[in-house]
């Protein structure tokens, strides 16, 4: 049965389940909703997730599972070396998925020529197809309609034998309540874990990647070479310094333009704007938060780019030999980062308890005075919290960068120059076919895992400003 | 500090400090103060009672034009400090708040230390031409305010870490340094245990010698411990003004008495 109708099988069973368990609930009661320990929906509910856990858990277990039990016991009819077998474990799968759309039974087909019928059909088979293959194909077919019957036998029968239970076990002074939310919380327990489980596993790869480099590539050359020259013919230098320079550059550009801008109008929209005004000039800074970052790139290369050139390039002061340079990118991503700053600052500045600014209001201060020397000062650990959120968002920034300061990765103090960054790097060492053994492609893991720990350390650091600054108030 | 006697107690009054004719405020429809007219006079406590939402701190904060800050609410009628009108076009409401400080219910000491808590009001209006002078301020401001013994040796920590009571002295030492006329006091005991309020109650005292002192209070004990006038409010009005010892004794209006006898409020 294909799974499409197990699935809604499993969910008839389980509204039924719903349906009788609130009756037999209500019938042990004699109707008497008092008498009974829960509401008739919990007894219902009760039912459905006995039915809806056990029987989909199972569901999903098989379905992932079986494709791996299947190459097991087939593969062993294959003769061929081991990187070998799993394409020729792929082709069995195709020829036998192949049949069953041209029709044909796997006993009564002919090998030669089938790879051409095939390929009419739309499968794509990588060699010509051996009596071997063949027979593997049949094999495959055999034992992966068993799989399908037994996890149709097995699922409809854990749900019916978990419908039953659970209908047996009702009483009215069945906690029906208590155990539906247990059930529910258990989901969202299973839900945030898939989130940390995520996190765990990206963590895991990147690890684990950046220690298979450093088996081909020494660290010391890494993490203190001064030059990255990438050849995949061999002999590349591949020292990260080049690449942190330019990162720490655009984002200090970015920050330089970010920071006064945000704060000065998150000061303006919390403090002086009247609400007519703060009702359409804030919306319209987090509009600015909502462009796609590509988007700035493009407004980087087009606009700021040619623009800065006007000014500072041959024609002007002569400062600036291409549109792509440090300047470009820091300034395009530095109006990317003010929604962040203005956004974060003014939640920040509104928060500062009134009572403070009527203490110094009442003292005699001018509002300026007041803000200067009152509300910034006890906002000030958000506001800086806020500033290093943005600088992580900054470091990690890569379309911009891509776009708007060039791909010279060099070390230079002139912002007029191109220069890149580690999330550039990143992209341009994995695009385009690679050799994942390669020193090459793997310096890629250790660049994101450099990028990681650093924005991971802001982060926390940021937080932790943050949660110091909140606790203050509460 | 205050006995009951409260016939006997002198009310020597040197004259009007502060002269309010005919004052109404609205907060948006809210008409929230209706036709208020009260003389406050010098170097006196007055007080101003009545239930909650009568309009007393609503008439406390036309005086320093602390309303202004709430863009909803419109006073008319004429408020004059010294015979000076302070709704008028020319007068500074910041040089007016000058004049007349506030100490409010909540102790709210800015996120700095004890001293530049007490040094930030002489500082902004440059009442000091050195440093030592504005140590003398200080020290003056914390000694008036009870404050000096316990905080002299920890001048430089946050004001915020001080308990509640210190904390509401601290703010009014900060209100006096900058040697206002007046001190306006909005239920400044409310969020204070009785040790700490007996001690704000003994500063007020002190404190009539140099400046008129205008409390709004909850607490009628309060009222009548540490007041020379009382002014009682109701639904907005200004039901009556006088002599504290003749409000809580032998009280004129029959919402007075029902008030202060437990009946309304």
């Amino acid at each position: 049965m294909p799974l499409g109708w197990l699935f809604l099988l499993v969910l008839l069973i389980a509204a039924l389940g719903y349906a009788l368990g609130r009756r037999r609930a209500l019938a042990g009661a004699g109707g008497n909703l008092r008498a009974m320990h829960s509401l008739p929906g919990a007894y219902g509910w009760n039912v459905a997730m006995a039915v809806l856990i056990p029987s989909l858990i199972m569901l999903a277990l098989w379905t992932a599972l079986a494709p791996f039990v299947l190459d097991r016991m087939v593969a062993p009819l294959m003769a061929g070396q081991e990187g070998e077998i799993s394409l020729l474990m792929s082709d069995v799968r195709r020829v036998a998925d192949g049949l069953v759309r041209l029709g044909e039974d796997v006993s009564s087909v002919q090998a030669e020529g089938l790879r051409d019928r095939l390929a009419e059909v739309g499968v794509a088979v990588g060699q010509d197809v051996s009596d071997a293959t063949l027979a593997a194909a049949a094999r495959y077919d055999v034992l992966s309609a068993r799989s399908g019957w037994a996890l149709t036998v097995l699922v409809l029968a854990i749900a019916l034998g978990a419908a039953a239970w659970s209908l047996r076990r009702i009483t009215p002074g069945l906690r029906a309540r208590n155990e539906v939310e247990t059930a529910i919380q258990g989901l969202l327990i299973a839900a945030a874990l898939v989130a940390i489980a995520t996190t765990v596993g990206i963590v895991l790869a990147l690890i684990s990647n950046t220690i298979r480099f450093f088996q081909v590539y020494p660290a010391s050359d890494f993490f203190f070479g001064a030059t990255w020259s990438p050849s995949f013919g061999g002999g590349s230098e591949l020292g990260i310094l080049p690449l942190v320079w330019g990162t720490l550059y655009i984002s200090a550009i970015a920050l330089l333009v970010a920071v006064p801008l945000g704060l000065l109008s998150a000061v303006y929209l919390s403090e002086y704007a009247s609400k007519r005004v703060r009702a359409w000039a804030k919306p319209m800074l987090e509009v600015l938060a909502g462009i796609p970052s590509i988007v700035y790139g493009l407004f980087a290369l087009l606009t700021v780019g040619p623009a800065l050139l006007v000014v500072f390039g041959d024609g002007g002061l002569g400062w600036m030999q291409g549109g792509t340079a440090v300047i470009t990118a820091g300034l395009v991503m530095g109006i990317m980062l003010i929604p962040f700053v203005s956004s974060l600052s003014d939640d920040i500045i509104n928060a500062v308890p009134q009572a403070m600014r009527d203490g110094s209001l009442g003292l005699g201060a001018t509002p300026s005075e007041t803000i200067r020397q009152v509300v910034l000062p006890a906002a000030l650990p958000g506001i800086a919290g806020a500033v290093l959120l943005a600088a992580s968002r900054a470091i990690g920034e890569t379309m911009i960068v891509v776009l708007g300061a060039g791909a010279a990765a060099r070390l230079s103090l002139n912002p007029f120059e191109a220069m890149t960054t580690i999330t550039a790097k990143i992209v341009s060492q994995l695009t385009g076919d690679q050799d994942f053994t390669s020193p090459e492609a793997l310096v890629a893991f250790s660049l994101g895992m450099t990028l990681f720990v650093v924005t991971l350390c802001l982060n926390i650091l940021a937080l932790w400003i943050v949660r110091r600054y909140r606790e203050q108030y509460e | 500090m205050n006995d009951m006697r409260l016939f006997e107690r002198a009310a020597a009054v040197d004259g009007v400090k502060i002269r309010a004719q005919g004052v109404n405020v609205h907060y948006g429809a809210a008409h929230a103060l209706k036709d208020v007219s009260v003389d406050i006079g010098d170097r006196l406590v007055t007080a101003f009672i009545g239930p909650s939402g009568c309009g007393k701190s609503t008439f406390l904060r036309c005086l320093n034009r602390m309303n202004d800050t709430i863009p909803a609410a419109r006073v008319t009628g004429t408020i004059a400090l010294d015979g000076q009108d302070i709704y008028d076009r020319r007068v500074d409401p910041v040089q007016l708040r000058a004049k007349v400080g506030m100490v409010f219910q909540k102790p709210n000491p800015f996120p700095k230390s004890i001293y530049d808590n007490v040094a930030y009001g002489p500082k902004i209006h440059g009442l000091a031409k050195n440093r030592a002078e504005l140590d003398e301020i200080v020290e003056k401001a914390l000694r008036r305010a009870a404050l000096w013994t316990e905080a002299k040796d920890r001048l430089q920590s946050p004001g915020t870490g001080l308990s509640g009571g210190q904390q509401q002295r601290l703010c009014i030492a900060r209100a006096i340094a900058t040697e206002p006329e007046v001190l306006l006091m909005d239920e400044p005991c409310s969020a204070l245990d009785p040790i700490a309020t007996a001690q704000v109650e003994e500063l007020i005292d002190e404190l009539k010698q140099n400046y008129s002192v205008v409390i709004v209070t909850h607490s009628m004990q309060q009222a009548a411990r540490v007041s020379q006038r009382t002014a009682f409010f109701h639904l907005g009005n200004l039901v009556e003004y006088g002599e504290t010892g003749q409000i809580f004794t032998n009280p004129s209006d029959p919402r007075t008495e029902s008030y202060i006898s437990g009946r309304i409020g």
